[in-house]
């Protein structure tokens, strides 16, 4: 098995933020979006994430897979949960609202009537939740192929986080090459001993405890492994001192700049919602025109 | 009296036992070394060799617990008084598997390791890795990533790793386990030369022929736990038993005359008259994608009944490569692969385990049954024998292996060497024809190794046996047939007396001679085949 | 000797190792099985890599245990390249922690009892885990309790308690047979 990981140095915009003032506007904007339900601020936070993404500098022909992933995903939040199920709306959509086949309707050729209650109110939350999470999205999606996988230990060192913990994220990104190899060196020993991981009779539970003689060998290799590794981390003096980290990070103007943008969208949403009360769901009187 | 305490490493009286045993990994050991020196400390696995280097470097007590007596001083310190931090500035630890002492996802991140875990700034963390990058010529790869590299490079990654810190003492625990001849030959070269410019170097390696050519100024000898000899390099060679070691070949040659003449019979035998091919590759060429060149390049070789192969060559020459289409894990891109006359390309991987069995170099890559017996009837299992059969295969092949009593044992709780026995057996109770080995030497020391091969290749039930090696004694002594690869290309197939005649086809394709070799060569003329040097002991008066 | 009573809060040197080793090992298992999408799985999905932060928190206590589900997580999507999705982090993460409530309890891995005992916490923090990370979709994505339920927590928690339950004690008795084997205390 191949392992590579997404990300490419594009010389992008992207690429001269420091990799903490990322994460800070992420997060303030993932709290942010999640907070409010009205369009007038999901949709200049969504038009924010649509730049932000455009930073990036990604082609579609990378991002498709993830994109194909996210859309199974809104699919199912908007799509079956909103509009047909009405259960992803019940949070925030009161009872009741402007039915639109308040009778039903009959399926031509079938002939089946079906009772179908999609209202108004839920088409309009379910644009909103488009724009919401199609936001979170677009800000999220783009990590894996624009955050250069160096940076995370430092990054979270940045940001707080212990030098153990901070450490135990770049030491993990060490062993992934290797166990990717490990089991596909497993595989074949495997194989070669006429081991079909496709053909499995039986029913779920066969086919599961069917991954073990894949599963326990390399598992057992790392934790084997695992007393050599911290050896020779104990004999390099992990733990000694406050550690250095090389990756360099530094905040520039521009850094410092959308620090500041990321607070104030945070506190100025935070203020919306808790002290002038704004952010609800509300559906616009142009949209409902659309439909009555 | 100065120069008493100026001495790097003083050990005295050093006891040890581990809180999990009961018996003591070192008992009463005493040595010192002088500034500029090699030290080898010679041994076979459980010798204390791995006790006694964690004892020195801080593990032993600080990650390790147990009962220490005695005393080491560093420079005049006991090391018992020091701090982790302090040690490590002054001991510069090598460890066995360097795969696995490798702790950065880039070469420059894993030497500053270290360095940053001191708490160094950062510009003098990286002037210190670019100086220590460069002692090791290896400052071309500062940018790569440590996973695409060699094992001959990742040691040099680790010792770059080791060096920035700048110790004075040097401790490097069977450093050429790893490396195939020719970067164990270049590594030498290096211990030797650190020593030179007054580190002072402390090896711990079974492979004593290899190490001695370097010429350390002092060898120690352990067994048990103890030191039981002390002294020069041509003492060495008379006190310790060499079927333990591995000593050059003219010593054991002599040494061997007043033993018993080893007893050895291998059971297969080459039958010219009647030729049975088992598989026959017919211009095959491999590449992994169109757009990368050939990994095999039309590659033309058959094993036949009776045959025992070493198949000889560099990293990346494609020997794996070429094993994985014997498997049928790799279908050639062009040419053919036959398994006992039918291709390989209609052929599941379980269907072509009938005819081949492979095993891997560690064992533990395939072990995952709660028992041995289990273990055993996977194979047969996953082919579709018959219960009953299966019974016989596992009962015949924990038979033919010797470990009758271990069948209701967890085959992850085995000793190393037992491990290796257990995917022996877990081919022979799938009764393929053929057994095929990678490395069947890799991780035991000599004496096991030895008896392992010897076990085998003495044991019924396989119609022809090939195996992957470095170690061209290996070759020489076992196989009755020897294959060189070098890029991808079979340069030359024979019996071994044809195909390692000519030292300098061996050097350009990366092998090098052995004493053996030229023992063998040497007596050639009067024994008119190669044989293991307590052999030639007996023939040649 | 000091340290003879394992404390489960330590997060030493080995804690680091493990916990790396553990979520590299989810990350890649996560990805594995992803790509070769096991055939005919039919509502629960085999999901191997369930079991691994369950597995190394009762192995190595709640930190390794969180570390291991809530980075492997965060790596098996980074790999496969679909963003970065906190509160199943988090949830990830809890499914490990809570079966490493019972690491200091366990001494002999292979034992009924221990075994018993490690199949209760998959229950538990298969519950737990993809409880919050379920919970937090209503906060997220605004649906109601009914939904959350049926659509997000049902799902997730039968699969990973599935493969969790069926893994677990291969492992444990695997690990039995190689936990003598390391002299580091």
């Amino acid at each position: 098995m191949l392992i590579s990981w997404r990300y490419k140095f594009r010389n992008s915009i992207m690429d001269r933020i420091d990799p903490r003032s990322r994460w800070i506007f992420s997060f303030a904007f993932l709290i942010s979006a999640t907070m409010v339900w009205s369009a007038n601020f999901l949709f200049p936070l969504f038009i924010i994430a649509l730049i932000w993404y455009a930073f990036g500098q990604t082609r579609w022909k990378e991002t498709r897979r993830g994109w194909f992933l996210v859309s199974i995903m809104l699919f199912s939040m908007i799509v079956i949960n909103t509009i047909i199920t009405g259960g992803g709306a019940g949070g925030v959509v009161p009872p009741g609202g402007h039915v639109l086949w308040p009778n039903g309707f009959t399926v031509p050729v079938v002939n089946w009537h079906i009772y179908f209650g999609l209202t108004v109110e839920r088409i309009w939350f379910a644009l909103c939740q488009l724009m919401r999470l199609g936001g979170v999205s677009l800000i999220f999606v783009l990590i894996p192929y624009t955050m250069d996988p160096r940076a995370y230990g430092a990054t979270f060192r940045g940001l707080a986080m212990p030098d153990s913990v901070a450490y135990t994220m770049e030491l993990a990104f060490r062993f992934i090459p290797t166990l990717a190899r490990d089991l596909s060196v497993t595989l074949d020993a495997q194989k070669a001993r006429g081991y079909e991981l496709e053909k499995v009779k039986g029913g779920i539970f066969k086919k599961i405890a069917r991954i073990a003689p894949l599963l326990v060998p390399v598992t057992m290799n790392a934790i084997i492994a695992s007393e050599d590794v911290a050896n020779a981390m104990d004999l390099r003096c992990f733990g000694q001192a406050k550690r250095t980290w090389i990756y360099e990070l530094n905040f520039h103007r521009w850094d410092h700049m959308l620090n500041a943008v990321s607070v104030l969208m945070l506190v100025g949403i935070i203020l919306a919602v808790y002290v002038f009360k704004l952010g609800g769901f509300w559906v616009p009187e142009w949209f409902m025109q659309l439909f009555v | 009296m100065s120069n008493q305490s100026e001495s790097p490493i003083i050990v005295t009286d050093l006891s040890f036992r581990y809180n999990s045993r009961s018996d003591l990994a070192l008992n009463k050991v005493s040595f010192s070394v002088n500034p500029g020196e090699v030290l080898l400390i010679a041994g076979s696995s459980g010798c204390g060799k791995t006790t006694l280097m964690r004892c020195i470097n801080g593990l032993i007590p600080n990650a390790y617990q147990g009962d220490v007596e005695g005393d080491i001083t560093l420079f005049g310190q006991s090391v018992f008084d020091l701090e982790m931090s302090e040690i490590s500035q002054t001991v510069g630890t090598i460890l066995q598997d360097p795969e696995r002492q490798i702790l950065g996802t880039y070469v420059l991140n894993d030497v500053a390791f270290g360095l940053e875990s001191l708490g160094m700034p950062r510009d003098q963390i990286l002037s210190r890795v670019d100086q220590a990058l460069d002692r090791m010529g290896i400052l071309h790869l500062r940018d790569r990533e440590t996973f695409g590299t060699s094992g001959g490079e990742k040691q040099k990654i680790a010792l770059a790793g080791v060096l920035a810190m700048n110790p004075r003492i040097l401790l490097l625990d069977e450093p050429l386990a790893s490396l195939d001849p020719a970067s164990a030959h270049e590594a030498l070269q290096i211990f030797r030369q650190l020593a030179d410019e007054g580190l002072t170097v402390m090896i711990v390696e079974h492979r004593v022929e290899d190490v001695l050519a370097i010429h350390p100024e002092r060898v120690i000898y352990m067994d048990e736990g103890r030191i039981t000899y002390a002294g020069d390099r041509n003492g060495l060679l008379q006190a310790v038993d060499y079927t333990r070691i591995k000593l050059p070949a003219e010593i054991v040659m002599d040494r061997a005359r007043s033993d018993p003449p080893p007893k050895f019979e291998p059971i297969l035998k080459q039958d010219p008259q009647h030729v049975d091919e088992l598989v026959k590759f017919d211009h095959v060429h491999f590449r992994y994608d169109e757009e990368l060149p050939f990994v095999l390049d039309d590659i033309n070789f058959s094993i036949n009944h009776g045959d025992v192969i070493a198949i000889l060559g560099h990293n990346g020459s494609g020997k794996t490569t070429m094993v994985k289409h014997a498997l049928g894990l790799l279908k050639p891109t062009r040419g053919e692969v036959y398994l006992e006359g039918k291709s390989t390309r209609s052929m599941t991987v379980a269907a072509a385990a009938k005819s081949v069995g492979y095993v891997f170099q560690s064992p533990s890559q395939m072990l995952f049954a709660p028992t041995v017996a289990e273990e055993l009837a996977f194979g047969p299992t996953n082919l579709g024998m018959a219960k009953a059969d299966i019974k016989n295969n596992i009962q015949w092949a924990i038979e033919t292996v010797n470990l009758e009593e271990e069948l209701d044992t967890p085959p992850l709780a085995l000793s190393f060497g037992q491990q290796k026995r257990i995917s022996i057996a877990a081919v022979l109770s799938m009764r393929s024809r053929i057994l095929m080995m990678d490395e069947p030497t890799a991780g035991q020391d000599y004496w096991n190794y030895r008896t392992f091969m010897d076990a085998i290749l003495q044991m019924p039930g396989f119609d022809a046996i090939a195996f992957i090696t470095h170690d061209l004694d290996l070759a020489l002594i076992y196989a009755n047939r020897i294959v060189i690869l070098y890029d991808g290309r079979i340069v030359a197939d024979g019996p071994p007396e044809a195909v390692l005649a000519d030292e300098e086809r061996l050097i350009h394709c990366r092998i090098l001679p052995t004493s053996l070799l030229s023992l063998n060569k040497l007596h050639l003329p009067a024994t008119g085949s190669f044989y293991r040097a307590e052999t030639l002991a007996h023939m040649i008066g | 000797m000091a340290g003879k009573k394992k404390s489960i809060w330590k997060f030493g040197t080995r804690e680091v190792v493990f916990a790396a080793i553990g979520a590299a090992l989810y990350a890649v298992l996560a990805y594995a099985t992803n790509v070769l999408q096991l055939p005919g799985a039919g509502n629960v999905s085999i999901r191997p890599a369930a079991v691994i932060p369950m597995f190394f928190g009762i192995a190595f206590g709640p930190i390794v245990g969180f570390i291991t589900g809530f980075v492997g997580n965060i790596l098996s999507d980074l790999l496969s390249g679909w963003g970065f999705w906190f509160w199943w982090d988090l949830g990830n993460g809890l499914m490990g922690l809570i079966p490493g409530l019972i690491a200091a309890s366990i001494v002999d891995y292979g034992a009924l009892k221990s075994i018993l005992l490690g199949e209760l916490f998959v229950i538990l923090g298969a519950a737990g885990g993809m409880g919050v990370a379920s919970l937090s979709e209503m906060w997220v994505s605004g649906a109601d309790l009914n939904t959350v339920i049926f659509a997000n927590f049902i799902p997730a928690f039968i699969g990973n308690t599935v493969n969790g339950l069926i893994l677990l004690p291969i492992l444990m008795v695997a690990y039995a047979a190689i936990s003598k084997r390391s002299g580091r205390g």
